[in-house]
């Protein structure tokens, strides 16, 4: 069971609640039914303006010139942003706990890389006069190749997406293009097994389809601050992600969030702060940047889509002796936290089963589509629904009960993990045999009497003999080169280079060096750059 | 440029305003100018109402009746004397779009959308349009035909005849997501039997084509025969014929042609 240190957290847990079976209300439910809560939206300041983008109408294209011109004159245009009025113009927001390259500028500059990219960012004093505005924005475009399929992104010669990651793949400390996981012999497993079944799986992007669009309001408040009401669902996070792309120490926000108007994960990517302040900076008015429902279901960031292939070995009496998996997260343009799900996904191989035999391959991708972010369990979800379906395949292959198969290759406590970890307060068993008794579904006496606390460890606590991959290692600078230098192929050979001489000291600042929101003092799990 | 809204007490004058300004379009329910204002579409700067209750009116009796352009889907289903049309006005939205959708608006749905025109063109409605040279009534095939050059003309009323049986009216929705889903494909058959043979064959058709169409091929299959199964098969085998779809995120026009023949012969065979 889990063990709480009462000698430590005392008053941390209530041991004596009596909850289920009572009706208890939501802190929020009375606001919601009433129409009382408060959203970022209900706020209309005196002297508002409002901010809308020019989107890209490619889905890859270099941007040869931007004319505003007209635009500039059109009625009510306070003020029209171009990326190189935005700070720090780079971005990835999972900076914030070292992980992961600057990919993403909030404004495109040289390129746009998924059609919907925001280009320019209209100030003006009605949404009318903005869009009125956006319609006489002339940008030409030289288009580009484009991809949009996860494997066709990975192969040589594939359209670069992001120069951040020149082979259209999420680079891992540095080094590796993929999440890997190494747990005995798959491949010697799978020789050997009764049957094999290698199926593919493809899943697609799917919208949040919040009732409320992502956006906010920002206005200046006294002492050169800023207060911004927020659709956000990770309030401490955006206000970080503003204060780096903004370049202002991160206590110059005053953040209000709170009723989020559905999230699901689909408002944590700080889509709309960022350039709401800026306005209110360039202005010095309140400015409002909301998405519209088009905006919000065509290039608000979806679940990523995910391909997914399944090679499994399987014994005639039902236990899956190996499973070999390669996956792909389409990540769309840029990494928001797609880099992230391949991690959860990796940890999650092979499901809640005692395989002997796990090996796995998991790719964050890049491809001209519109960026992927969190949603609900992303990186598990649609891994799980693979091999749950496989599952099923499996058990009708050897002629086995669904559940009855799920129960004789659950993991259980005591059994080594995939990772390397012991699993403990296991309880798939118990799950599977609630659902069929819920269900009326008839399992035999033996898998009734199964326990996840019963035959775990000993032999399935070992760590099996796991072969070095044979294939070399990948060239750590690879990585380095963008398009705009690619080395010839040879010089992929030279010596590593020679470290850049040590920076002078910078002068002193009245802001410190290090970046005021935080970054470096995390030393997480995925690894930092600076391991 | 600020939008305008013009609001009139008579049909005639909301319609003379229409006809004088191009960028001018009639609110009915809302539910499709409202979103195009939204979504910032400039190219509508005005906004015209009427508040003429001869735009409400139904008259539900008789073997012909009117619908004012006005009428939502919701008062539909409030009268019993129209149930067959009970199924294509349930099909539309919710019961928000309901409450605020109308006849006279749905005539100028885009597709997804436009789901109980297909059933007024299946039962060979009238238009009732008030332009700036007067009122006239055209057949709605005409009008849907000539529908991007009506903007100026105010839709007064539609008027129908009632079908002869609840047999010979059937309709249709093919959707993803039920109920709610805009329309893969929509179908609605009027077919008035007489002597035991088809008499006057109408197959009607959304999201085929850039506007409501009927498939005529399919009604020639039908006319003058009895509806049995190797009838509803020749219609069926006829049903794409002419139709010009195209690819949406809903369905591609290839998956659209391919079953709007199996989803006809099924309408027709009264199968699920």
């Amino acid at each position: 069971m889990l063990e709480l240190r009462k000698d430590i957290f005392a008053d941390e847990r209530d041991d004596n609640l009596k909850e289920i079976g009572k009706g208890t209300q939501r802190q929020d439910m009375l606001g919601h039914v009433t129409g009382t809560s408060s959203y970022f939206n209900d706020h209309k300041l005196q002297g508002m303006l409002h901010l809308k983008v020019v989107r890209s109408t490619h889905s890859h294209a270099r941007i040869r010139r931007i004319d505003t011109a007209d635009a500039d004159r059109s009625a009510g245009v306070r003020r029209i942003i171009r990326g190189s009025d935005v700070p720090r113009n780079l971005n990835t927001l999972l900076s914030l706990i070292n992980f992961g390259k600057d990919d993403e500028p909030s404004l495109a500059v040289d390129k746009v890389r998924y059609k919907g990219e925001p280009i320019l960012a209209i100030v003006a004093d009605s949404e009318r006069e903005a869009f009125e505005a956006i319609a006489k924005v002339r940008i030409d475009y030289e288009p580009l190749p484009t991809v949009f399929d996860v494997e066709d992104a990975l192969k040589p010669g594939a359209p670069v997406v992001n120069e951040t990651y020149p082979k259209n793949a999420f680079i891992y400390h540095d080094v590796y293009d993929h999440q890997k996981l190494r747990f005995g012999d798959a491949d010697a497993a799978l020789a050997t097994a009764d049957h094999v079944l290698e199926q593919r799986y493809q899943m697609s992007p799917i919208e949040h389809a919040p009732t409320e669009t992502n956006g906010s309001i920002a206005a200046p408040d006294t002492n050169g601050r800023y207060v911004v009401y927020t659709s956000t669902q990770a309030l401490f996070f955006s206000v970080d992600t503003c204060a780096k792309i903004l370049d202002v120490p991160s206590n110059t926000f005053h953040f209000i969030g709170g009723t989020v108007g559905g999230g699901f994960g689909g408002k944590v990517d700080t889509l709309t702060e960022p350039l709401c302040i800026l306005g209110a900076m360039l202005t010095g008015r309140p400015v409002r940047y909301v998405f519209g429902r088009e905006e919000e279901m065509q290039y608000g960031p979806p679940r990523g889509a995910e391909r997914i292939y399944i090679k499994d070995g399987v014994m005639r009496d039902g236990r899956v002796v190996a499973r070999k998996i390669r996956a792909y997260f389409d990540s769309g343009a840029y990494t928001r936290l797609s880099s992230y799900a391949a991690v959860k996904c990796a940890a999650h191989l092979p499901g809640p089963y005692t395989i002997p035999n796990v090996y796995g391959d998991v790719y964050c991708v890049f491809t001209n589509r519109t960026p992927a972010t969190a949603m609900r369990g992303f990186g598990v979800t649609a891994m799980d629904f693979a091999i749950e379906c496989q599952m099923d395949k499996l058990a009708n292959l050897v002629g086995m009960d669904p559940m009855e198969f799920r129960i004789l290759n659950a993991y259980r406590d005591g059994d080594m993990k995939a990772h390397r970890r012991e699993a403990k307060n296991t309880a798939l068993i118990e799950c599977v045999q609630v659902a069929a008794e819920k269900a009326k579904w008839p399992i035999r006496d033996e898998f009734k009497r199964a326990s996840s606390r019963k035959d775990g460890g000993g032999s399935r606590a070992a760590i099996p003999r796991t072969p070095a991959d044979t294939h070399a290692r990948t060239i750590a600078p690879a990585q380095q080169r963008t398009t705009y230098d690619r080395l010839p192929a040879a010089a992929l050979h030279e010596p590593p280079r020679e470290p850049p001489p040590p920076a002078p000291p910078p002068p002193p600042s009245p802001r410190p060096a290090s970046p005021s929101h935080g970054a470096g003092r995390f030393s997480s799990v995925f690894g930092t750059r600076r391991r | 440029m600020t939008v305008t809204v013009k609001t009139f007490t008579s049909s005639s004058e909301a319609a003379a305003a229409l006809s004088s300004d191009r960028n001018a379009r009639y609110l009915g329910g809302g539910t499709l100018v409202m979103r195009a204002l939204n979504e910032g579409d400039i190219s509508l700067s005005t906004v015209v109402r009427a508040n003429d209750q001869a735009l409400m009116r139904i008259d539900p009796s008789g073997p012909r009746i009117t619908l004012g352009a006005g009428v939502t889907f919701a008062r539909i289903l409030g009268e019993r004397d129209l149930s067959f049309l009970h199924a294509p006005a349930r099909s539309i939205g919710g019961p928000a779009v309901r409450n605020m959708g109308t006849v006279g608006g749905n005539l100028f749905a885009p597709n997804p959308y436009g789901d109980f025109t297909v059933a007024l063109l299946a039962l060979d409605a009238t238009v009732a349009l008030q332009g700036g040279f007067g009122s006239r009534d055209i057949p709605i095939e005409e009008f849907l035909q000539s529908r991007d050059r009506q903007a100026g003309t105010l839709v007064l009323s539609v008027s129908c005849t009632r079908p002869t049986s609840a047999e010979a009216f059937r309709y249709r929705k093919i959707a993803r997501i039920k109920p709610k889903g805009g329309s893969v494909i929509t179908l609605a058959a009027h077919l008035p039997i007489s002597g035991g043979r088809i008499a006057g064959a109408r197959i009607a058709l959304g999201s085929m084509a850039p506007t409501q169409i009927r498939a005529r091929a399919a009604e020639r299959a039908l006319e003058g025969r009895a509806l049995d199964a190797a009838t509803v098969a020749a219609a069926a085998s006829a049903a794409a014929e002419g139709t010009s779809p195209s690819d949406s995120a809903l369905g591609s026009a290839w998956y659209r042609r391919e079953i709007v023949g199996v989803h006809l012969r099924r309408l027709l065979l009264g199968q699920e």
